[in-house]
């Protein structure tokens, strides 16, 4: 987004940088140049105003910078002192060293000369910066790793998805719930806000997804409410796994208080009372109740030593 | 228009275009906008200095003549001045231009578009079209960059954290390392009220990150120890085919079996271990280590008991 104001510090940096981007972007429209400093036309027509009454101790015509922009295209000349780049900053290295980082471990279709480049450049930075703040996603694509934090925290995640029967790329709110692997393809079964319902969408299909969550409440607010299964949930124990499997805040989590909770999916609520190792208890619907009781009972009789013992017969 | 940035972009080219070194008086007398007192003219410089320093530009401080005791003067050397990353192609232009595309949107926008301006005003094409990837950074509060920058110049900080019971108490911190794991940004730094070191997720800070203007206030120990490189306890569990994919995600090993595969993860925490086996019902069953599989039963019966 285009900055509006800026402040004399910031005016300095900028036109200090402005001075060598012009000089090898000679004749550059007014707009393109305020696109990519980030900034209004206002602001940067103000930078080249002021850059303008800049020059050389004596600042007659002979030492000023010589600038021309009223056709809306600007040439500089006679700014040889400013005419260096200037050495990135701090942050500007932090800022280009994550990037790096990002693009050597955020995606497996990196040919090796690509890795082997992008580790030159991010040891050239590093050598100013030291290794203090890094980014070591260990081989999980950030995709994958985000729907996981979308699940247990049941927040909604944006998608751009791309189906191939209507061949468009549509951008989805989900709501996701479960990972599912069929044949040699990842699936992630989610609540989709546009149809409205549960759908399942193909993980490689994803073209892009956003960079956060969207909290429960925002993700919610614009589903149907007969899609979701009202229940009342009692709280035995809170601590703050609780508070961020319900997305609660500290202090919506009182010992033996009530809370409705309501999901898109019967399964998301069992799985979430389950995965409270008993922190929590549904009150109703009855029916609920009755679920996780045959979920517990199936799982349990799975731990009786005879099932335990014939799965691991029948290892190939 | 401000007379200030006017006055700073001055003294930046004065002071770089001068061989020798400018002494305050010349500066004053010569470059525009010193006005004022004496006093008013002195402190103007003062923080003047320290607004470049701020922007990265180190003014050299220096007497003409070693010899005698000349009054002290000023100077910018070009080459700490200017962008030096050695030779760079248009590949490398095109890697750190899409490094710096990560940041659209997030915390450190300004500073990747600030980056990228220099890079671009190197005169190089950058010339990798070909790669298609769109990196995208997820930090987008304003915590993310005061830590940052409270690391670079080594900065006390203190905040709000929301602790694992749920209780929120302050903490006074020399900040580490910021690590990127898993879609979570995680602080590794020195408590002093715990005198010892810790990790916090940035997203369970509550309120602001409060940064102590003085800089220097520590030194970042050599090695830190990042909680991930110690040896982790394992466990074995057998996952329903089909099932279990997060598990699947950081097993050590898979044996696959018929109805059951047998795998083999890694893990930090008990507690979590245990919610995600418990999360995936029937499909996940905990074989080691016996403890977590007795924890397991026992939490199914509590549960039992309390649905019943």
């Amino acid at each position: 987004m285009a900055k509006k104001v800026s402040t004399p510090i910031e005016q300095t940096s900028r036109l200090l940088n402005l001075v060598p981007f012009l000089l090898t972007h000679q004749g550059i429209d007014v707009e393109t140049l305020a696109k990519h400093f980030g900034v209004t036309k206002g602001i940067i027509l103000d930078d080249l105003n002021t850059l303008w009454m800049c020059g050389l101790p004596g600042y007659t015509p002979l030492e000023l910078i010589d600038l021309e922009f009223d056709s809306g295209y600007v040439t500089i000349r006679n700014a040889d002192p400013l005419a260096h780049v200037r050495s990135l900053v701090g942050s500007e290295m932090v800022a280009l060293a994550l990037g790096l980082d990002l693009l050597a471990t955020g995606s497996s279709d990196v040919s090796p000369e690509i890795l082997e480049r992008i580790k030159k450049l991010s040891d050239l930075i590093r050598v100013k910066i030291g290794g203090q703040i890094s980014i070591t996603d260990s081989g999980q694509s950030e995709k994958r790793a985000l729907i996981e934090r979308a699940i247990t925290e049941r927040s909604s995640v944006e998608i751009d998805y791309f189906s191939p029967h209507t061949d468009e790329v549509k951008r989805r709110t989900i709501t996701p719930f479960d990972f599912i692997r069929e044949e040699s393809f990842e699936y992630v079964q989610a609540f989709c806000e546009l149809a409205e319902g549960v759908r399942t969408f193909r993980m490689d299909r994803i073209v892009d997804i956003s960079k956060e969550l969207i909290p429960r409440s925002q993700g919610q607010s614009q589903v149907g409410s007969q899609e979701r299964i009202k229940s009342s949930v009692r709280i035995i124990r809170g601590d703050r796994s609780t508070a961020e499997s319900l997305g609660l805040s500290p202090e919506e989590v009182r010992v033996e208080g009530s809370l409705s909770l309501s999901a898109f999916s019967e399964d998301w609520l069992i799985r979430t009372l389950l995965a409270s190792r008993g922190d929590l208890v549904i009150d109703t619907p009855e029916q609920l109740r009755r679920r996780i009781v045959q979920s517990i009972d199936s799982t349990l009789a799975l731990y009786e030593e005879g099932a335990i013992a014939l799965a691991l017969s029948k290892r190939k | 228009m401000s007379r200030k940035s006017e006055r700073l972009v001055n003294l930046t080219i004065a002071l770089l275009a001068t061989k020798r070194f400018l002494t305050k008086a010349e500066i004053f007398r010569t470059v525009d906008g010193y006005e004022g007192t004496p006093e008013a003219m002195e402190r103007m410089f003062e923080r003047d200095k320290d607004d470049l320093r701020g922007l990265g530009i180190s003014i050299e401080l220096g007497t003409f003549d070693p010899l005698f005791e000349d009054e002290a003067g000023y100077r910018i050397t070009s080459s700490s001045y200017r962008l030096d990353l050695g030779p760079l192609d248009g590949g490398d232009i095109a890697l750190l231009s899409l490094a710096a595309s990560a940041w659209s949107g997030a915390a450190l926008e300004e500073e990747s578009t600030s980056a990228l301006v220099k890079l671009e005003s190197i005169g190089i094409d950058s010339d990798l079209e070909s790669l298609a990837l769109s990196p995208r950074i997820g930090a987008t509060d304003s915590r993310f960059t005061a830590i940052t920058e409270a690391i670079m110049n080594c900065a006390s900080i203190s905040f709000d954290y929301i602790s694992s019971d749920l209780s929120v108490r302050k903490r006074q911190l020399h900040p580490y390392a910021l690590r990127g794991r898993s879609g979570s940004w995680f602080l590794i730094a020195y408590d002093l009220d715990k005198s010892d070191q810790r990790t916090f997720r940035l997203d369970r800070i509550s309120g602001d990150v409060l940064v102590s203007k003085k800089g220097g206030a520590f030194t970042i120990p050599d090695s830190i120890n990042e909680g991930v490189s110690e040896i982790k306890p394992v466990s074995t569990l057998l996952l329903r085919k089909g099932r279990g994919h997060q598990f699947r995600a950081i097993a050590t090993s898979i044996v696959i079996g018929d109805e059951w595969d047998t795998v083999d993860v890694p893990y930090f925490s008990e507690q979590w271990l245990l919610s995600l086996i418990l999360w995936h019902r029937d499909d996940v069953l905990v074989l080691e280590p016996a403890a977590v599989q007795i924890r397991v039963r026992e939490a199914l019966n509590d549960m039992r008991e309390l649905h019943g």
